[in-house]
């Protein structure tokens, strides 16, 4: 039985997806991204009008309205698509995945549609510790603090055949007393913030998390319930952030690696 | 016909209703009246033919419903840890919802409910195994694997579970009172997001509630997609169980086979539908992307190569010596307990219990026709698994008809956003009955109750457990596979 498996798995055809086309790679993730040239302020405001959440907004600034487009918050519900005539369309890449809090906002004048680029961010001190000590090898616990699950099944994803996070040397392993990085799901509920308190300082340093989905970023849709005490960077330092509802598997991918290569 | 049904409001003895033969109960829950006062609702299915809700006020103590049915259990505890509702007659009121960071005396669902104040309530008392040689194991909630969160308390002796006590609700989410207050388009984000895996099942069930409230029918070829979606859903959810069953028996080949199988079906949503799991897709009055007719056929191809590649991997699964010995009369769940607990989806089906809401409660368009439904008898690990496998192809039929005859025209409706209506209504969803119940105000949502299959079916798997080896209980905890996000909401 066990040789008939072998065969048909050995005659099947290959499909893991190379690295190139999967770095920032966003598609069917339903993340919004904005054409410039069709960003009017009449359409901002609209856009920002339908967004359920507080991912899309308008702020005055030296006389100046900018749309801000925050990430973190942002449930992928395709609203501002919906609305925005063009000017949103659905992310095919996404720079952002892995990138510290700030590096999940962007900003346009609506005036002119440019965007307006903020500064760089610095590589973080743990994380290139743990590139010096362990070269490309990375164990990952994962921390479900409250998720709905979708945030796992992408997870889960990523160590298939088409994503097949090991070729990078990366692992989940069973304990957090044997991870170098938590991947923090949920927006950490009231039930669940002990647990994770303890799961972090359980992790040998130096460690790092990385805060997964709009739960794992901003609480998403649950924040500000009576039962979530996030989000998790409101419990435990956050080193790096991978915004989605959820993230694709590509996104998760690129943001683990991103965490691990930034640099100033 | 699923939801159609007028609801009574009228003083219908619910237990008395309960004590009836052929009456399986489907759900209670709580609502506020417009002055604040508390009722409570009582779902059941008659005869596996019709739903009914009745309801009786809540302010004064109610009689427990759990001495005649033990299905009640749970809803009667979150019941009383959500409105403070006093009932009688119940043999355990332990918290549970609410671990010991929630003060005391917080009712988060009554009226008036602001926020929870700091305070601390007394530890949760375990059952207590003892005897010569017991021990007890502590898992969770921090788990192995990459799954959700729970606590097991096992009592053994030696390798032998004698008692296992389930302790969750580490995943709650106060969801049910997020709904207050939205508007109806905005329920559908919470609606997906009560079990990731199974939101499309959420996001259908959440909108044909709202669909059925306001007297409002879905064009045809909105309900082909709903159901495509739908059965694609279910595919991804058994294949991936089936998978994880061998990866738990060290039978990894498969597992990894299986987990391709279901990237196809993910990339061809994305190719199709721009979305992997289908989030946004149903809202109430239909759904919002189309599938061009060029793209139907491949599509079709698509599910049909999945299907076909997974049937022959499951006949290598089934025949394998090792998988057999593993699998078979491993996590028996009886058919009386099946009964009992009023457990629902493919595990009640596994036990013997034909009942699925596609074939008895039709809605949409598994109106048109009759849904064949798979069962097995025997209530072990592999009945639990063979129900999945059988449960694919005919997703996949179904499917197949469909895109042969998909209706042409609009695919969603308009719906009035700002009257007053309730309403419920069920799907089948991968894990079994998921059932909503709305209430409407002036267009925003005044209650959704949402009766997860996982919360009904949690209950059983510590049935299942005793006189098996604790070494076998992530096989046996898989082949129930039960949402924790979806049970804890």
């Amino acid at each position: 039985m066990i040789f008939d498996t072998v065969k048909q798995s050995l005659s099947s055809r290959r499909v893991l997806i190379p690295v190139e086309q999967l770095l920032m790679d966003a598609q069917g993730s339903r993340m919004p991204d904005v054409q410039p040239s069709l960003l009017t302020a009449e359409i901002a405001r609209r856009a920002a009008d339908a967004c359920p959440t507080t991912a899309l907004t308008l702020e005055e600034a030296d006389g100046r309205t900018q749309l801000v487009l925050n990430y973190a918050d942002c449930v992928a519900c395709g609203r501002c698509i919906e609305a925005g005539a063009g000017a949103f369309v659905a992310a095919q890449k996404l720079a952002c995945c892995g990138a510290t809090k700030s590096g999940l906002v962007r900003r346009w004048d609506v005036a002119s549609g440019a965007e307006i680029v903020s500064s760089e961010r610095e590589m973080e001190n743990s994380a290139r510790e743990i590139r010096s000590l362990l070269g490309r090898a990375l164990n990952i616990r994962e921390v479900d603090a409250g998720s709905c699950n979708g945030c796992e099944a992408e997870i889960v994803a990523i160590t298939n055949p088409y994503y097949d996070l090991e070729r990078f040397g990366i692992h989940f392993v069973a304990s957090p007393k044997h991870a170098d990085m938590l991947l923090v799901t949920g927006p950490v509920t009231r039930n669940m913030a002990e647990a994770v308190r303890q799961t972090y300082a359980a992790t040998p340093s130096p460690k790092l998390v990385v805060a997964v989905g709009a739960c794992g970023c901003s609480g998403g849709i649950f924040a500000g319930s009576h039962a979530t005490a996030g989000p998790l960077d409101a419990i435990i330092p956050v080193d790096g952030y991978i915004p989605g509802c959820p993230p694709t598997p590509a996104m998760l991918l690129s943001g683990i690696l991103h965490v691990l290569q930034r640099r100033s | 016909m699923n939801a159609i049904l007028a609801q009574s409001h009228e003083t219908t003895d619910p237990l008395k209703l309960l004590h009836r033969p052929g009456v399986r109960l489907v759900s209670i829950f709580g609502s506020l009246d417009e002055d604040g006062s508390r009722r409570v609702h009582y779902a059941v299915d008659i005869d596996n033919r019709q739903y009914r809700v009745v309801s009786i006020a809540g302010e004064g103590p109610i009689a427990s419903a759990t001495p005649i049915t033990p299905a009640a259990a749970w809803y009667e505890r979150e019941l009383h840890d959500q409105y403070g509702v006093a009932i009688e007659g119940h043999p355990d009121l332990r918290p549970l919802l609410f671990h010991e960071n929630w003060a005391e005396g917080v009712h988060p669902m009554t009226a008036g409910f602001e926020k929870v104040p700091a305070g601390t309530r007394t530890p949760y008392r375990f059952l207590k195994v003892e005897g010569e040689g017991v021990c007890e194991v502590p898992v969770g909630p921090v788990h192995a694997g990459i799954i959700e969160p729970g606590h097991f308390r096992f009592s053994i002796v030696g390798d032998t579970v004698l008692n296992l006590e389930l302790r969750h609700f580490y995943t709650h989410k106060g969801t049910e009172k997020l709904f207050e207050n939205m508007p109806i388009a905005d329920g559908c984000l919470i609606a997906e997001s009560v079990s990731g895996d199974n939101c499309f099942a959420h996001a259908v069930a959440y909108s044909q509630a709202m669909e059925n409230s306001f007297g409002v029918a879905v064009p045809a070829r909105g309900r082909a997609l709903r159901l495509i979606g739908l059965e694609l859903e279910r595919m991804m959810a058994h294949i991936a169980d089936v998978g994880a069953l061998c990866g738990d028996v060290g039978f990894t080949v498969p597992a990894a086979y299986t987990a391709r199988i279901k990237e196809s079906l993910l990339l061809a949503s994305t190719r199709f539908f721009r979305t992997r799991f289908w989030r946004g897709v149903a809202v109430p009055g239909g759904v919002t992307i189309d599938l061009a007719a060029v793209d139907a056929a491949e599509l079709q191809r698509i599910v049909a190569e999945a299907a076909r590649d997974f049937a022959e991997l499951a006949k290598i699964i089934l025949e394998t010596p090792s998988v057999q010995n593993r699998f078979e009369s491993t996590g028996v769940l009886s058919r009386d307990v099946a009964r009992d607990l009023a457990v629902v989806g493919p595990v009640t089906r596994a036990s013997g219990i034909k009942i699925d809401v596609r074939r008895d409660h039709p809605y949409g368009r598994y109106r048109e026709f009759a849904t064949e439904i798979a069962h097995h008898s025997q209530g072990d690990v592999l009945a639990r698994a063979r129900i999945r496998i059988d449960e694919t192809a005919i997703s996949a039929r179904l499917i197949a008809d469909t895109l042969r005859e998909m209706p042409t025209g609009a695919i969603r409706t308009s719906i009035s956003a700002d009257a007053s209506a309730e309403g419920f209504s069920a799907v089948e969803s991968p894990r079994g009955e998921l059932f909503y119940w709305v209430r409407v105000r002036n267009g925003r949502i005044a209650r959704c109750h949402i009766k997860s299959p996982s919360f009904q079916n949690w209950p059983a798997l510590p049935l299942a457990m005793p006189g098996n080896i604790i070494a076998d209980f992530p096989l046996i905890n898989k082949s129930f596979n039960l949402s924790y996000s979806g049970c804890d909401r």
